[in-house]
């Protein structure tokens, strides 16, 4: 699944404005159904973990290499691959600082000044919107023909 | 300071206008060397006086071109002021055209409120003066006006304290166009009564970019804007944000249980109707796992669709027609996945993974 993504480029036509849907849409149907392929049909929970990796692998290449929360994301995807550990989830209701919280939250979060990190959380969110709209839409339109 | 607007003038100006060009050229060398208490006594005007020093001469020569309170440039308006230049009534005719002209094209702005304000208010509004007496100066422009702006921001805003409302009203015109051109600096005057050394200024540009960006964040957070206080407004932004990473880990577990399957035995043709290059690659033998050429694919694949913006309703009929067998999608007849179906249709054809040729891929949704 990742080796797959890994082998695009960087096409983002306009990084300025975000990802285009339809190179997201594209990137987590493909990944989508390579996950199905592949993973056992019993291991649903690994599924889901597998399916989630990948969303956000594919939002990371639909962002493109400009943005450093896509670069932070990728990067630890190739690690994890390596290293096959299960991808840390991020908990910061503790942070009492905010940007803290805010750091924890986003991607590569860690590394910024707060100009940064402010102008990365607009662009994720718009991405992460995106892509649970995406995502809706699949559950939706699949789940309205099945009985 | 240097000679910019020399070479400003002379690479695009109207001839009309170069004497007093030349002119309002000399009042801002003057104006760098001259400390002048009387300066300050020319309150509003002086203001507005100052506020025109910010901007090249080109700019300069746009306001009188530009149809505001249509005022001909080189009238003897009533010289009030107690200026010590010569010829100071038409700049300071100028000048007061040009406040008048920021404060009817960003009234918002002009009450003395903010940088970010009339940066946002600005930029749709360059666009509605008239262009530039002087396109080609223009590339040049930026360059030279960029240590020129900053250096005269010092030195004029130390020699001189402003009405409030003149400089912030000079700013947003000023940044203006330094928006317009999209250059690196933003370039602050110094505000009445505040400080005016170099540390403060960074750290207000600072600041102000820092609030421009929240409030693009507000923007996008739903129920955010009408949120004050930039603690709260972080607050929802972080729940925001772990809400939408909720989301996103509860549907990657529903997702886990549909499976997508897809027909695209109608893809070939669509694919070389709808984007040439990627006819070639779509050797739907279903084979070639040629990581090269997928590289390529995704790259062309970019192009081609983006050379069709209107088509994706084109890709839903067309994959109706020649396949007898339909996609889920297809049968629902849903409006929202149309932007699915054509990427849908479009990728797994290239899916470079699935040894299995493209023909046999014959899918459909399981629950």
């Amino acid at each position: 699944m990742d080796s797959e993504n890994s082998a695009c480029g960087n096409p983002n036509p306009n990084p300025t404005l975000g990802p285009s849907k339809l190179m997201l849409a594209f990137r987590f149907l493909r990944a989508l159904s390579l996950v199905h392929r592949t993973t056992p049909a019993s291991s649903r929970t690994c599924r889901g973990r597998r399916i989630e990796r990948a969303a956000y692998a594919s939002m990371a290449y639909s962002a493109g290499t400009g943005r450093g929360w896509s670069r932070a994301v990728l990067r630890r995807l190739h690690h994890r691959a390596r290293r096959r550990a299960v991808a840390p989830r991020r908990l910061s209701t503790t942070a009492g600082n905010r940007a803290e919280a805010l750091r924890q939250l986003v991607p590569g979060g860690a590394g910024m000044d707060y100009c940064t990190l402010l102008e990365e959380t607009a662009d994720y969110i718009k991405c992460l919107s995106m892509q649970v709209e995406l995502m809706q839409g699949i559950v939706d339109s699949s789940s309205s023909y099945g009985p | 300071m240097e000679p910019r607007g020399s070479s400003g003038v002379g690479s695009g100006n109207s001839g009309t206008y170069t004497p007093e060009i030349a002119e309002s050229l000399r009042f801002e060398e003057e104006i760098q060397s001259l400390i002048d208490p009387s300066f300050d006594a020319s309150s509003a005007a002086g203001g507005s006086f100052t506020a025109l020093l910010g901007l090249p001469a080109n700019q300069a020569v746009e306001l009188l071109h530009h149809p505001g309170p249509g005022e001909p440039p080189a009238s003897a308006a009533t010289d009030t002021l107690r200026l010590p230049f010569g010829c100071s009534s038409t700049f300071v005719e100028r000048a007061a055209r040009f406040s008048v002209f920021a404060t009817d094209d960003s009234p918002a702005s002009s009450s003395g409120g903010g940088l970010s304000p009339g940066l946002k208010a600005e930029p749709p509004d360059s666009d509605s003066p008239p262009t530039l007496p002087a396109p080609a100066g223009k590339p040049r422009r930026p360059s030279k006006r960029k240590e020129c702006e900053k250096s005269k921001a010092k030195a004029v805003a130390k020699k001189s304290k402003s009405a409030e409302e003149n400089t912030s009203a000079a700013k947003p015109a000023a940044e203006e166009n330094t928006s317009g051109d999209k250059l690196p600096y933003v370039h602050v005057r110094a505000r009445r009564g505040q400080a005016t050394d170099s540390h403060s200024l960074a750290e207000r540009a600072r600041r102000e970019k820092i609030n421009a960006r929240m409030k693009l964040l507000q923007e996008l957070v739903p129920g955010c804007s009408k949120i004050t206080g930039t603690a709260l407004v972080l607050d929802e932004i972080i729940n925001h944000v772990q809400s939408l990473q909720r989301q996103v880990e509860f549907l990657s577990m529903k997702l886990a249980a549909v499976n997508p399957r897809i027909d695209f035995s109608g893809l070939d043709h669509i694919l070389s109707a709808e984007c040439g290059p990627l006819a070639v690659a779509s050797g739907c033998g279903g084979g070639a796992s040629d990581p090269a050429m997928w590289a390529s694919d995704t790259a062309a694949s970019t192009g081609g669709i983006r050379r069709m913006p209107a088509p994706p309703q084109i890709w839903h009929l067309d994959v109706v027609h020649p396949q007898q067998s339909s996609t889920v999608w297809e049968n629902n007849g849903v409006a929202h996945p149309h932007f699915l179906l054509s990427p849908a249709t479009s990728l797994v054809g290239y899916d470079p993974a699935s040894s299995v040729p493209l023909n046999s891929n014959r899918l459909k949704t399981e629950l």
